[in-house]
């Protein structure tokens, strides 16, 4: 318990959040947009609801790290509960910081499972959003197909 | 109180939509892409990645509550999606601000279940 990942400061793009969008099939133009963005009241174009993703992965200290770093095997994990509050939009030219901290860890039947909060800050060290995720760790491999995604 | 929201209907799921949400993601765990890797870890066949499902979840919130922010958004992930399923999302308001979603299959299946508050 009580461990702790820093991920690598990342700056928010318009080109990356497009490419984000346009794989989710997201449709409002704010995304896309940057007029559509400021006529919505955004200073630029916005960062969608589940956009710390990127922040997670797209990053030069990652959530692979992450995972080396806790002995994890990313092939094995499973993503069981996700939740996000929002304090601030994210808009691109952000640079966001990230903290991730392993807040429980515990074992049920052949699966064990980590809770991990995730704090999310701009440039100006304001909390952006606080991502919680559950995952789940299968160690038994030849059962049948277990509920979550990773 | 509690109001039913439109049922939206996706289109059934692609492998290419698997590799492309990988790409625009980051998260290239080859259980969503690789056929070979998935069946290996104990699966038919490669398993949408469950943050592909909430963005889907959130492009809902979205068409239901054009102009609106979230302020908290909340999943869990009960059942795999694979590509050549279709989906249906559904939603309830249960206050003027909260209410709950989910994402079945077709044959009614759960995928996702969720919780939304607007700001």
């Amino acid at each position: 318990m009580n461990q702790e990942f820093h991920y690598a400061p990342f700056r928010v793009e318009a080109g990356k959040i497009r490419e984000f969008a346009l794989a989710l099939g997201l449709r409002n133009p704010v995304y896309f947009n940057k007029e559509a963005a400021l006529d919505a009241g955004y200073r630029d174009i916005p960062a969608p609801p589940t956009y710390t993703t990127v922040i997670d992965f797209w990053n030069e200290l990652d959530f692979y790290q992450l995972f080396k770093a806790w002995g994890l095997d990313p092939n094995d994990i499973l993503h069981g509960e996700q939740s996000f509050e929002y304090e601030k939009d994210i808009i691109s030219g952000d640079v966001i910081s990230a903290k991730s901290v392993l807040t429980d860890r515990f074992d049920k039947k052949d699966k064990r499972f980590y809770q991990i909060e995730t704090t999310y800050r701009n440039q100006e060290n304001e909390v952006v959003r606080i991502g919680r995720a559950t995952l789940i760790e299968r160690r038994e491999q030849h059962g049948a197909e277990i509920a979550g995604h990773s | 109180m509690a109001q039913k929201l439109p049922d939206i209907h996706k289109k059934a799921l692609a492998p290419i939509d698997m590799v492309r949400y990988s790409g625009a993601s980051g998260d290239f765990n080859e259980i969503h892409t690789v056929p070979k890797v998935a069946r290996s870890k104990g699966f038919k066949e490669p398993i949408a990645h469950g943050m592909l499902l909430m963005g889907w979840a959130a492009d809902a919130l979205d068409e239901w509550f054009p102009g609106r922010k979230l302020s908290k958004f909340t999943v869990r992930f009960v059942g795999m999606a694979h590509a050549g399923e279709a989906f249906i999302i559904e939603g309830m308001l249960t206050t003027d601000n909260a209410g709950e979603l989910q994402i079945k299959d077709a044959s009614g299946t759960g995928k996702l279940v969720g919780s939304f508050e607007l700001a």
